[in-house]
């Protein structure tokens, strides 16, 4: 088990990460997400020991590991910048972890053309490192840190540089080969496709805070804040500003604009009665989890106007103005619908998620979620 | 707003030829979008329209009139990458107001114009501060809302968001949209990205090596791709392809490849039988229309192995290895499989596609 106890690293005034605490399990994929600034590096140069923490500690099996140098922890690092020998061929770049530890040459051979299938280069290993792209490069050297026997594997956006067809399929790969090597992998991404396709439990940092550590489902369906839900997903949640009402009996939220307030469900009332005050709510949900019509019925009660669609090819993505707030809605491929027209959509707050001043305090049945994004 | 006009356009850069005999129409008021790896001869297309670059032969007309001996100032493009030209020292409404008070422009209307832009772009909060006192993604809305202001005949966007992250890119496409429809300027858009050109642009003209592949309503390129190029580079997770020969047995017609049988739709076997299906053919099957069995059930369906799942919230991707290929499938996201576990493919027969495994076009 690798485990940050409150770890915190300040540059002067600047508090880089702020008292940050998580643990990852042997075998474990745990993927560092957030935006840039949120810490994300620096967290790992702290697991790496490259720089050490202000205050707290990075714990390795029990084992404290303040004092230990980089070299000594037994930790494999891959750089977005990618530090390869430059006078070697790519197969020896490949091969020098395997040499250092006295492999015959057969196993040698076995290994590095094993690693060279999975990251796509098995026709560049004659070639050095000044002749290949930077895709190439930065693949190369997510092989070589890969190819190491390490206790823990530390992956700095090993493969953001590459271009997206071929950073879709390598993600894959990479999921692969940390599964068949049990990996213990710490791995840095500001991409949330990649954060949620690869974790098993992801960890959403801003400004050097932890805002979430979770599965990625959870992640997903129970954001624990506004910028978890934010941030997480494409698209991501869409808001809408809401205030608490009790008027003439039926409790629920009003949204600007709208003629009746949305009715909550008994389980609501209870989270906002609970509340010492109520605070700045807000409603969201994602695209695949509302529907949006073009006339109103007894469910789909909230008026917008279309801003946009965009085309998916699978599906529309339409942008509807409710009141000054912009939501994002999928409907079908050739659906009716166009810019400036009155749409209707249901918003049932039992079956939204709910925040009060930033915080999630309400998300809907996981099931209900998954059935309908089907 | 202008036309546009691309009359068998060719640009060689000494002994790359960069763009190779390009013809289009852009309609007055149209939205197209350039879309093609690097490489492919998008920007340099868009560098000559501005009249950045010379035109190594062919014509461009703006509105029917020849623009090649038009300096670019003089053919009134705007460009998005004006972006990063901000004057520092100028407040957001200075840097604003400059192009119109350089056309002359009264105070009292200048002022107006630039409140109404900063609205439209939604920056109405940021007229006092400097540039240096930005963020990217607000530096970006800025000179957005410069290069519009100006009220161009063509604007021209080069990949304008694509440093922007997720968020602030989803909005920046709906706002690029919207302005689109309500200014109705004549926009040409450079980008890699294919989400973007299908949901931004009128008609997207995808690009490869030089040569223009397909120009299309984003739905008739994820739906009819002219070529496996197209119907590879369209789409996300990207299309599959099996390649393999057509084998007659019985009454029925199959693609065969190694020890995998992907049996013919009827729509291909009406062509097989009339003898205008090639011989070596590949097939074509979207993420979106595959069907996954844990058993056996049909015969006809392609038996693999699991290779990963990758949750992404809304759904999941299963990689299924098949003999010596793999298929990627769209599945629900609480799809669970065991790494290795044998499952069944059926392609959804009416969305498979068929093209000429030699030249790469679409069989019809």
């Amino acid at each position: 088990m690798l485990e940050l106890i409150s770890v915190t690293k300040k540059y002067g005034k600047t508090v880089a990460v702020d008292r940050l605490g998580l643990s990852c399990a042997e075998g474990e994929l745990l993927v560092i997400f957030g935006p840039a600034g949120a810490g994300k590096t620096t967290t790992l140069r702290l697991i790496a020991g490259i720089i050490p923490p202000t205050s707290g500690e990075v714990r390795f099996r029990g084992q404290s590991l303040t004092g230990v140098p980089p070299e000594q922890r037994n930790m494999s690092m891959v750089f977005e910048n990618y530090a390869l020998y430059s006078h070697i061929t790519v197969f020896e770049n490949l091969a020098f972890p395997l040499r250092a530890r006295k492999l015959p040459d057969a196993e040698i051979r076995r290994q590095v053309q094993r690693m060279a299938e999975i990251i796509h280069i098995e026709d560049l290993l004659d070639r050095r490192p000044g002749f290949l792209s930077g895709g190439q490069r930065q693949r190369v050297a997510l092989g070589r840190g890969l190819i190491r026997d390490a206790d823990v594997y530390l992956l700095d956006e090993p493969i953001a540089h590459l271009d997206a067809r071929l950073r879709h399929q390598m993600r894959g790969e990479l999921k692969a080969v940390c599964a068949d090597k049990k990996a213990t992998v710490v791995h840095v991404t500001h991409d949330h496709r990649e954060a949620m396709a690869l974790s098993d439990r992801m960890v959403v940092l801003n400004k050097g805070k932890l805002e979430q550590i979770g599965p990625p489902g959870e992640v997903y369906h129970r954001p624990a804040s506004e910028f978890v839900a934010g941030f997480v997903g494409d698209p991501p949640v869409s808001f809408i500003d809401a205030e608490w009402t009790q008027d003439g009996g039926t409790a629920g939220f009003r949204v600007e604009g709208q003629d009746a307030p949305l009715p909550a469900n008994e389980e609501i009332r209870e989270i906002i009665r609970a509340r010492t005050s109520v605070g700045q709510l807000r409603l969201g949900f994602r695209a695949s989890e509302v529907e949006m019509r073009t006339t109103k019925d007894e469910r789909h009660t909230v008026r917008g106007e279309i801003y946009v669609v965009e085309v998916q090819g699978h599906r529309n993505l339409v942008t509807v103005k409710i009141g000054k707030n912009m939501v994002q809605v999928s409907s079908p491929p050739g659906q009716q619908g166009k810019v400036k027209d009155m749409v209707w959509m249901n918003l049932d707050p039992g079956n939204l998620h709910i925040f009060a001043d930033g915080i999630g305090i309400y998300h809907p049945p996981a099931s209900m979620a998954t059935a309908r994004a089907q | 707003m202008a036309s546009v006009t691309l009359k068998s356009v060719y640009k060689q850069y000494r002994k790359v030829e960069a763009v190779r005999g390009i013809s289009l129409d852009v309609a007055p008021g149209e939205f197209i979008a350039f879309l093609g790896p690097s490489g492919c001869g998008k920007s340099s297309t868009m560098r000559m329209i501005a009249g950045l670059e010379e035109v190594t032969s062919g014509d461009i007309l703006f509105d029917g009139k020849s623009v090649l001996d038009q300096r670019p100032r003089d053919r009134n493009v705007a460009m998005s990458f004006e972006t990063y030209a901000l004057y520092p020292t100028l407040t957001v409404f200075e840097n604003l107001a400059f192009p119109l008070r350089a056309a002359g422009s009264s105070s009292a209307d200048t002022a107006r114009r630039v409140r109404e832009m900063a609205e439209i772009v939604d920056i109405g909060d940021l007229l006092d501060r400097t540039p240096g006192r930005l963020s990217s993604g607000q530096s970006q809305l800025v000179g957005l809302a410069r290069a519009l202001i100006r009220k161009p005949s063509v604007f021209l966007l080069d990949e304008p968001i694509s440093h922007l992250d997720t968020r602030q890119r989803a909005l920046m496409r709906a706002y690029i949209k919207r302005l689109h429809i309500d200014l109705g300027y004549t926009m040409v858009y450079v980008t890699h990205d294919q989400e973007e050109a299908m949901a931004l642009a009128d008609r997207v003209a995808v690009m490869d090596l030089g040569l223009l592949r397909q120009v299309g309503t984003p739905e008739q390129i994820y739906d009819r791709p002219a070529d496996s190029f197209v119907a590879g580079f369209i789409g996300d997770p990207p299309m599959n392809f099996l390649e393999g020969r057509c084998v007659k047995e019985g009454e029925q017609y199959w693609l065969v490849r190694d020890t995998l049988r992907l049996a013919l739709p009827p729509r291909l076997v009406e062509l097989a039988r009339i003898g205008t299906l090639p011989e070596e053919l590949t097939l074509g099957i979207r993420p979106y229309y595959i069907t996954v069995f844990f058993h056996r059930n049909d015969p006809l369906d392609l038996p693999g192995h699991v290779y990963v799942v990758e949750p992404l919230g809304e759904m999941a991707i299963l990689t299924v290895k098949l003999d010596q290929t793999r298929f990627q499938v769209v599945v629900p996201p609480d799809f669970h499989a065991e790494r290795g576990q044998p499952v069944w493919l059926k392609p959804h027969p009416e969305h498979l596609m068929a093209f000429d495994k030699v030249s790469g076009l679409a069989v019809q």
